[in-house]
């Protein structure tokens, strides 16, 4: 039974990698694995690494799991059938992927991972992360200054089961906790859903109407939380966001969400398969295993610069 | 590299737990009581990291002119890049000038120093509590990601070095306005034309 199930998707995976190449040639290729595309993040990671995959004259082989690590199992099953050269990952869990990519090393199948970090080193090639503390630190800088140093706010915390929700709430906290004139009178999750943070910025409006900030640990709640306050008629209250989508970047230039932060996602995904394509033919990457790159705060100044999670020169 | 070892396996222990450390020490995490970042920070931010930055430190006022005329020429002969696109180029400085302003009333202090003696500011000097960045940590090859468990822990690294450097600098109740000092530290670069912000491990007031 399970046999067969892995056969049927190692079908599955050669019928979508053929489709995706066209099927004309037998050229190497590369599976590109993440969270679902309906956020534009991961779309963005998907695209820049298929982009990047052709561009090296390989063909891309392009699945999500739905952030269900069963799933991302299944997936790896079919990669290494399928007998990808690499395998980029934005993974299903810290602790639960570990064992997916240990497979496919243990078939000489080199994982490159981004945007997300596994709790174990040496069992992926490359772990490419954005920094997402350091970016945390600048959005509650920003956010700092934007509230004079003083006030009351509310934070907009992220789904628990992902370490970046808990990495930016404490990045966030490191800098506005030593303002001791900056108070925090609710904090509580939205599960990065823009239409659950709605409901939950409303609520909070009512307890506290002296309100004058929200952080947010993403951008879907940020626009979630400003369409709330909009509607309540308090557009004065600041909202900074985190991720640099396109939405936010459209909220701000018309002098809505105050500011964001961008994770370099285009550019990660295409830096991981540049490495997977070192690591294919010389067996390194001349690089340490973890990776991390900065996040830029995107403001007024220049949130015209931004496009689908890339900042133009 | 077995003090590495040492150090990584310590980081597990303590964050394997997944506690947090409590002054009463009754977390039963065998025994490691001591905060295995704060060790850190005691063994190397004398030993290693001052003895690092000073070897390394470039005059400011002259590095100033050289990120003018091109920043990346500058960052490859006296820097360290770190960070990918969105990051920059870190430097060891040092220099010497007048402090033109001080601002104590942010908690974010800072002070404005004049390097060329034209009466203008030409740097930032960090004085804390609050500091922005991670250029301590970041700008020698002390201190590796790869040997930490995860972003946070590294991050509390990149904290305790600026916290650590901040108690050494000159207090509130020591205006360094009008004087003339000298200073080590480090700074992270993005774009020539912008204002360096200096994270100082020394400011010493001329005599």
């Amino acid at each position: 039974m399970k046999l067969k199930n892995r056969l049927l998707m190692s079908v599955v995976a050669l019928g979508i990698a053929s489709a995706m190449s066209g099927g004309a040639f037998a050229a190497d290729t590369i599976a590109i694995i993440t969270p679902s595309h309906d956020n534009p993040f991961f779309k963005a990671e998907a695209d820049g690494a298929a982009a990047k995959a052709k561009e090296l004259g390989y063909e891309t082989m392009v699945l999500v799991h739905d952030d269900d690590a069963n799933k991302q199992n299944e997936l790896f099953d079919s990669a290494i059938a399928a007998g990808v050269k690499a395998i980029i990952l934005d993974n299903a869990g810290a602790d639960a992927s570990v064992a997916a990519v240990q497979k496919a090393k243990d078939k000489s199948i080199p994982s490159f991972l981004i945007d997300r970090e596994i709790t174990t080193t040496g069992v992926a090639v490359s772990q490419i992360v954005s920094n997402n503390y350091q970016g945390a630190q600048l959005g509650a800088e920003e956010f700092v200054k934007l509230m004079g140093e003083k006030g009351n706010y509310a934070e907009l915390l992220g789904k628990e089961s992902d370490t970046n929700a808990g990495i930016r709430s404490q990045g966030y906290h490191d800098v506005i906790d030593q303002y001791s004139d900056l108070k925090s009178v609710a904090q509580q999750t939205a599960n990065w859903s823009q239409t659950e943070a709605y409901t939950v910025m409303e609520s909070i409006l009512q307890a506290h109407p002296d309100i004058k900030g929200v952080i947010s640990g993403n951008d879907t709640m940020a626009m979630g939380a400003y369409a709330a306050l909009e509607a309540a008629g308090r557009k004065d209250v600041i909202v900074v966001g985190f991720d640099g989508s396109n939405d936010v970047r459209d909220s701000i230039k018309n002098g809505g969400i105050k500011a964001t932060v961008l994770q370099p996602a285009y550019q990660q995904a295409q830096n991981a398969v540049e490495q997977a394509d070192k690591f294919i033919k010389t067996g390194k990457t001349g690089l340490e295993e973890k990776q991390l790159m900065d996040c830029i705060l995107i403001n007024a100044d220049n949130a015209s610069k931004l496009e689908t999670f890339a900042l133009s020169e | 590299m077995t003090v590495r070892t040492l150090f990584v396996a310590g980081l597990l222990a303590t964050s394997l737990c997944g506690c947090k450390l409590v002054a009463t020490g009754s977390s039963g995490s065998g025994g490691a009581a001591a905060d295995p970042i704060a060790e850190l920070v005691e063994t190397t931010f004398d030993a290693k990291l001052v003895p690092a930055l000073t070897e390394k430190a470039a005059d400011l006022a002259t590095l100033r002119g050289a990120i003018k005329d091109g920043l990346d020429k500058a960052g490859e002969s006296q820097g360290v890049k770190v960070g990918g696109a969105g990051g920059g180029w870190n430097f060891a400085v040092k220099g010497s000038g007048t402090i033109v302003d001080e601002n104590r009333a942010s908690k974010a202090a800072v002070a404005e120093i004049d390097l060329d003696g034209d009466g203008a500011a030409d740097a930032t000097l960090q004085l804390g509590p609050v500091i922005k960045g991670s250029a301590l940590r970041d700008t020698t090859n002390l201190y590796d990601f790869s040997t930490f468990r995860d972003q946070i822990e590294y991050a509390k690294l990149g904290r305790a070095l600026n916290d650590k450097a901040v108690s050494k600098l000159p207090a509130a109740d020591a205006p360094l306005k009008g004087k003339r000092v000298n200073f080590l530290g480090a700074m992270v670069i993005r774009s020539g034309s912008e204002k360096p912000l200096v994270m100082p491990v020394s400011i010493e007031v001329a005599p």
